[in-house]
């Protein structure tokens, strides 16, 4: 049977979680079609089309989509549930909001941030902050599953033309509804799919003292994080925390400044495949994951690497 | 960098295994106290000590304490920490609740405070005079007294002080000169200095409440002469809030060894307002009472630390790679082995545990003894405790903190020079526990206290508890083929200490001063006889459950004990010939000659 | 108004787990185990709404074997009402925790309930969202701030790109993202007054639910360990070793 994809969006950018999501779709048997759920998604659904292996773009245009609210989205995806086997989507905080909710309507597990597919019911998913990974089989006619972006390569975007089959809007759920948000605007590649992140820690001190990690980030064109510490500092906005409760990052490069190493932070970060650790403490336990480590105080390392770089 | 975990496990085996639970919960006043009710209790103890204390400990004693003009500051967090501490209830753990306290059994408490200590040393000060002070009010106040001063005291908001040191008087507290002047009221007007005054002046309470040895206009001299009196820092009104200033300020604080973030201050009083507490010239009794349970907590002090020190030693150990095994290699893939494969690292980390677990035991059972003394229903067996508890208070506070100090060396020994230098925290365990060997009676004056005084004392009626004890013990045993190597040397060593007890009794009718050549050497022998005692129960214990669940922690506690059977009791023999040789060679040393 | 909170019992998360020899599970024999520290904020938080009078009562439930009341009696320390453990020695997944908490909303009626968005343990983060679905109520997750009104609450989201503030109808289920709050020490009065507060012990084997788990675990592996590096010693070393040797600037 076939497999359906629901895609991460903003209404007129698709998200690149959405594309390994894709990724990780193609192992699996059969088409694949892509949920495209929205309000003025016009140009959404015309790069969904364009992915390669997609062979039905679903697309449904309505205001009960705009903010892919979880009540709605799952009273829509019950819907269609029923003519797949697989049911994908990124382990992002939309996906992770929204799927548990179809699972249950459907009276089905959910498989939570897989990292490897065994066959099309047996999967790969890393518990207890990553120190353990399971595999797991599940017995469901429907798999819905949440997909962890970097374990699996995106899918190419320039040579589709899916069918684009408009689908009917679900009802709306009247018991929520969007207030507002506070999205932290920033010209940066997105922290989950940059190919270099560069984060801090309490070493920062404050939330100024970020700057220096901007300078570098500016120079490598990378996204900024954090570990736990410097967010409930409030050094910076909570969606720059990166480890298990996070989120987790694969780039090329991983540089780690002012930050211990708690296995929390390790779990978001420790795939990546250069890592850098910058700190004064040699024994941090960052150190232990490091490919380069540098013990010195970042005051004196941030400047000159901006230089140097 | 030391991370101190509060040994909980141990902790754990100490009360449900070794000592007997349903015994505490028999007591009346502790019908609740339940072992799962314990361990939640102290596993919020733990987590609070080790989560808001100790990061406190290495900034509090690179900071130190401020002084200024009067006024006294605590380091950084101090005072946030302390509020904590007191919102949750750990500085009432075993207060009245009649006066808000938890009303705890000591014999829990015990473990909360060992958790404080090993967590930040210097900052358990603080409500720890805080508890002496309550506990002299309790047992001596008036109920005036009580209802002005305890309910404040008891839920943190005042803290308190222990005034006895004067600068020409110290161990001899006969030479108290501070004057208190009996007023109209019924009030009296203290005047003079006290120095060394633990929390005397801080910023982390309101108010005060100093307890102060006074001598009244024509009271006899000496020891006889000296009352009890509660000076408050802020008068309190009648309706119980706080009045004017009294007479009482902080002249400045002493720079010292260790401890840094405890203020010891010299506190001036100048005419201030205070209230006798117990009966005019009887303040000393009142002390000693009080002190049994300060002193079993100044033993705690020197056994926290000892932990705090064993972990990091330990940690460091496993990590440090230096040299070779002697035997071959053992860590192939590095080019050394870590230290812990050395003989005499692994001599100094077992005699470290040796010690703290036999100590943890003991301070255990004196614990619970001492809350036999109070709640049991029958005057007898509280009558018993009580005499037990005379003769171990000594013991506990001398060698507990010797111990404290012994061990938090070998901890720095582990580590070599990176145990040295103040980067890796175990020179401060070093420094901070030094303290406890000379304050709350020097060491040197509690084993004289129980040579003395507490062994003579009614024909050796003090002996008796724990002599019987381990005698018991031994003959209960003696069949149990298994633990003939813990019974055998325990014995011997027994014998021992029975032989110079009857020695020394008899050589001091004759001549004081083989008591007090001897004193130091008994008390260490007889701390080492009761450890044996308490390590041979552990490895019964061990024996019957190293097969089962969490056998290794029981394997570890016979092996443990073997090695304090093989290579610490054995100083019980040394200890033995030095008595035996007397006390000519100590004093007819020329005075001129030194 | 009455909130229900549903606590579970993990491994603490300051133990470094250990895989066991056979690779069928975690090792968990001696394991320090604790209240999941997602539910810990969840019952602050439920504390906190009763403290400034807008709330009358708070529930604790959990599901699992019977030492998990020492789990609940936490949370009774902490200042819950009285707790409820549904027993069962049985593996429980998401969708089965999530029908047993149905169970007990539908006798216990609550306005709101709130749980931790995930356990530290199996980390699905499945719960909360799988048991509003059962009730068709509207779900709040990952909240970072709760703004209860008389009949709706505000819920403050922390989502990818930043935070997201949603109006639900109570009754509700919310769960509790880290900077919720921060979760008081139990004072050790409250712990020792926690022994005699109402905690009922049901049998899940006797509601009849299906928790047979729906999906199996087949194995369980350590990940690849990554060695430690290289220190080097001068930014001008790190910088020619990433150009030159990593490739990757
Ligand atoms: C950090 C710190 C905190 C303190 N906190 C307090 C406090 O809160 N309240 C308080 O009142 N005091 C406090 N003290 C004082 C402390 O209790 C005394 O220092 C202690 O009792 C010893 O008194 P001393 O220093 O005058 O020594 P001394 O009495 O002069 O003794 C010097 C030496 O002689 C020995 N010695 C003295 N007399 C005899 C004897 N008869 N037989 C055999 N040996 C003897 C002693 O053992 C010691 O080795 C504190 C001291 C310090 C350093």
């Amino acid at each position: 049977m076939n497999t359906l994809v629901i895609a991460e969006h903003d209404n007129s950018q698709l998200k690149p979680a959405t594309l390994n999501t894709v990724g990780a779709a193609t192992k699996l048997d059969g088409e694949i079609h892509i949920l495209v759920a929205g309000e003025n998604c016009d140009t959404v659904i015309q790069s969904a089309a364009k992915i390669t292996g997609i062979t039905k773009v679903l697309a449904v245009d309505s205001e009960n989509y705009t903010h892919a609210l979880a009540e709605n989205m799952a009273l829509l995806v019950t819907e269609i549930a029923d003519n797949y086997s697989h049911i994908l989507t990124p382990a992002t905080t939309t996906g992770k909001n929204f799927m548990p909710r179809i699972a249950a309507l459907l009276d089905v597990a959910q498989i939570s941030d897989i990292t490897g597919i065994e066959s099309i019911d047996t999967f790969i998913r890393p518990v207890y902050a990553g120190n353990a990974l399971a595999t797991v089989k599940s017995s469901d006619s429907i798999k819905l599953i949440t997909v962890r972006g970097t374990a699996f390569e995106p899918a190419i975007t320039d040579n589709n033309n899916a069918e684009i089959q408009t689908i009917e809007s679900g009802d709306n759920f009247a018991q929520s509804q969007f207030e507002s948000h506070q999205l932290t605007l920033s010209e940066r590649p997105e922290l989950t799919s940059a190919q270099v992140v560069i984060s801090g820690g309490r070493g920062m001190g404050n939330g100024e003292n970020f700057a220096l990690l901007e300078a570098i980030a500016d120079k490598l064109n990378g996204a900024i994080g954090a570990s736990r510490a410097a967010v409930d500092a409030g050094y910076v906005p909570n969606d720059y925390q990166v480890g298990q409760t996070g989120k987790i990052v694969a780039p090329d490069l991983y540089i780690a400044v002012g930050i211990s190493g708690a296995i929390q932070h390790l779990a978001g970060m420790k795939e990546s495949k250069v890592i850098v650790a910058i700190n004064k403490d040699e024994d941090a336990p960052i150190f232990q994951v490091a490919d380069y480590g540098l013990v010195a105080d970042l005051f004196d390392v941030l400047p000159e690497l901006t230089e140097l770089l | 960098m030391a991370n101190y975990k509060t040994p909980l496990r141990d902790m754990r085996f100490v009360y449900n295994e070794l000592l007997d639970p349903e015994q505490i919960q028999a007591l009346p006043g502790f019908e609740e106290i339940s072992s799962d009710l314990v361990e939640a209790l102290l596993e919020e103890s733990a987590r609070f000590c080790e989560e808001q204390l100790q990061p406190l400990n290495r900034s509090g004693d690179e900071e130190g304490c401020h002084f200024d003009n009067g006024n006294v500051t605590t380091p950084e967090g101090f005072k946030e920490a302390y509020n904590g501490f007191c919102e949750i209830g750990l500085n009432s753990l075993t207060s009245d609740p009649e006066y808000g306290g938890q009303g705890l059994p000591r014999s829990v408490a015990t473990f909360a405070e060992e958790a404080m200590c090993g967590a930040n040393f210097s900052f358990s000060l603080y409500p720890g005079l805080t508890a002496g002070a309550i506990h002299s009010i309790e047992l001596y106040g008036s109920d005036e007294l009580k209802k002005t001063f305890l309910p404040n005291m008891v839920d943190g908001s005042w803290s308190g002080s222990m005034c006895l040191t004067e600068p020409h008087c110290g161990t001899d507290l006969g030479l108290c000169r501070t004057k208190a002047i009996p007023q109209d009221d019924n009030s009296y007007l203290l005047s003079g200095t006290k120095m060394f005054i633990t929390a005397g002046e801080h910023d982390l309470t309101d108010n005060i409440i100093h307890l102060v040895l006074a001598r009244t206009p024509d009271a006899p001299d000496g020891i006889k002469g000296i009352s009890l009196f509660i000076v408050p820092k802020i008068s309190v009104t009648k309706d119980g809030s706080l009045g004017e200033a009294n007479g009482v300020s902080c002249g400045s604080i002493e720079h010292k060894m260790g401890i840094h973030a405890s203020a010891t201050c010299v506190m001036n009083f100048d005419n201030a307002k205070g209230f006798l507490v117990g009966n005019l010239n009887k303040g000393m009794e009142a002390m000693f009472v009080m002190m049994n349970n300060a002193r079993l907590g100044v033993g705690i002090q020197g056994l926290g630390v000892a932990e705090a020190s064993y972990q990091g030693a330990v940690e460091y150990a496993r990590d440090r790679l230096q040299g070779r095994a002697l035997t071959g290699v053992k860590n192939p893939d590095e080019k050394a082995d870590p230290i812990l494969v050395h003989p005499d690292v692994r001599r100094m980390l077992l005699t470290q545990r040796a010690l703290i677990e036999g100590n943890r035991a003991l301070a255990a059972w004196v614990a619970f003894e001492l809350d036999v003394s109070h709640n049991h229903p029958d005057e007898k067996r509280r009558k018993q405790a009580n005499d037990f508890i005379v003769l171990m208070t000594p013991v506990v506070k001398s060698f507990m903190t010797d111990c404290g100090s012994e061990v938090s060396n070998i901890g720095m020994q582990v580590l070599g020079g990176h145990g040295y230098i103040r980067e890796n925290g175990m020179e401060q365990y070093v420094r901070d526990a030094r303290i406890a060997q000379i304050y709350e009676g020097t060491n040197g004056i509690q084993a004289l206290d129980l040579l003395g005084r507490k062994m003579p004392e009614h024909f050796g009626r003090n002996m008796r508890p724990f002599f019987h004890a381990v005698r018991n013990y031994i003959y209960a045993k003696e069949m149990n083929y298994e633990l003939k190597d813990f019974l055998i040397p325990l014995a011997k060593a027994f014998g021992r200490l029975q032989k110079i007890t009857a020695v020394l009794a008899q050589r001091g009718m004759k001549n004081p001063d083989e008591i007090g050549t001897a004193s130091s050497d008994y008390l260490r022998m007889l701390a080492l006889v009761a450890l044996a005692h308490q390590w041979a129960r552990m490895a019964e214990i061990g024996m019957q459950k190293n097969k089962g669940d969490d056998g290794v922690f029981y394997q570890a506690k016979i092996d443990t004990a073997r090695f304090y059977f093989e290579r610490i009791l054995p100083q019980t023999g040394a200890l033995f010939a030095t008595m035996m040789a007397g006390a000519k060679s100590t004093m007819s040393f020329n005075d001129d000659a030194f | 108004m009455k909130i229900l909170v549903a606590v579970k019992r993990v491994v603490d998360y300051n133990v470094k787990i250990r895989v066991n020899a056979d690779n069928s599970a975690v090792d968990l024999a001696n394991v320090k185990m604790s209240i999941n520290p997602f539910d810990e904020i969840a019952v602050e938080e439920a504390i906190r709404i009763k403290e400034a009078n807008k709330a009358d009562e708070i529930i604790v439930v959990s599901i699992g074997p019977k030492e998990n009341q020492e789990t609940i009696r936490s949370a009774l320390a902490l200042g819950a009402d009285r707790g409820l453990l549904m027993q069962t020695d049985e593996e429980t997944q998401p969708l089965a925790v999530a029908k047993i908490l149905k169970y007990v909303v539908e006798a216990e009626s609550p306005d709101l309930v709130i749980l931790g968005k995930q356990a530290i343990d199996d980390d699905s983060n499945q719960t909360g969202q799988m048991l509003s679905a059962l009730m068709n109520w509207p779900q709040g997750t990952f909240a970072s701030k709760i703004d209860l009104m008389d009949n709706e609450v505000n819920v403050t989201r922390e989502i990818d790109g930043g935070l997201e503030t949603i109006r639900l109808k109570l009754p509700a289920v919310i769960t509790t993202d880290l900077r919720l709050n921060e979760p008081r020490y139990a004072k050790l009065p409250n712990i020792m007054k926690a022994k005699k507060k109402p905690l009922d012990i049901q049998q899940v084997s006797e509601t009849g639910i299906d928790i047979k788990p729906r999906l199996t675990t087949i194995k369980v592996t350590e990940p690849a360990q990554r060695s430690a590096g290289i220190k080097v010693s001068s930014v001008t070393e790190l910088v020619e070793k990433l150009r030159n040797e990593a490739k990757v600037i």
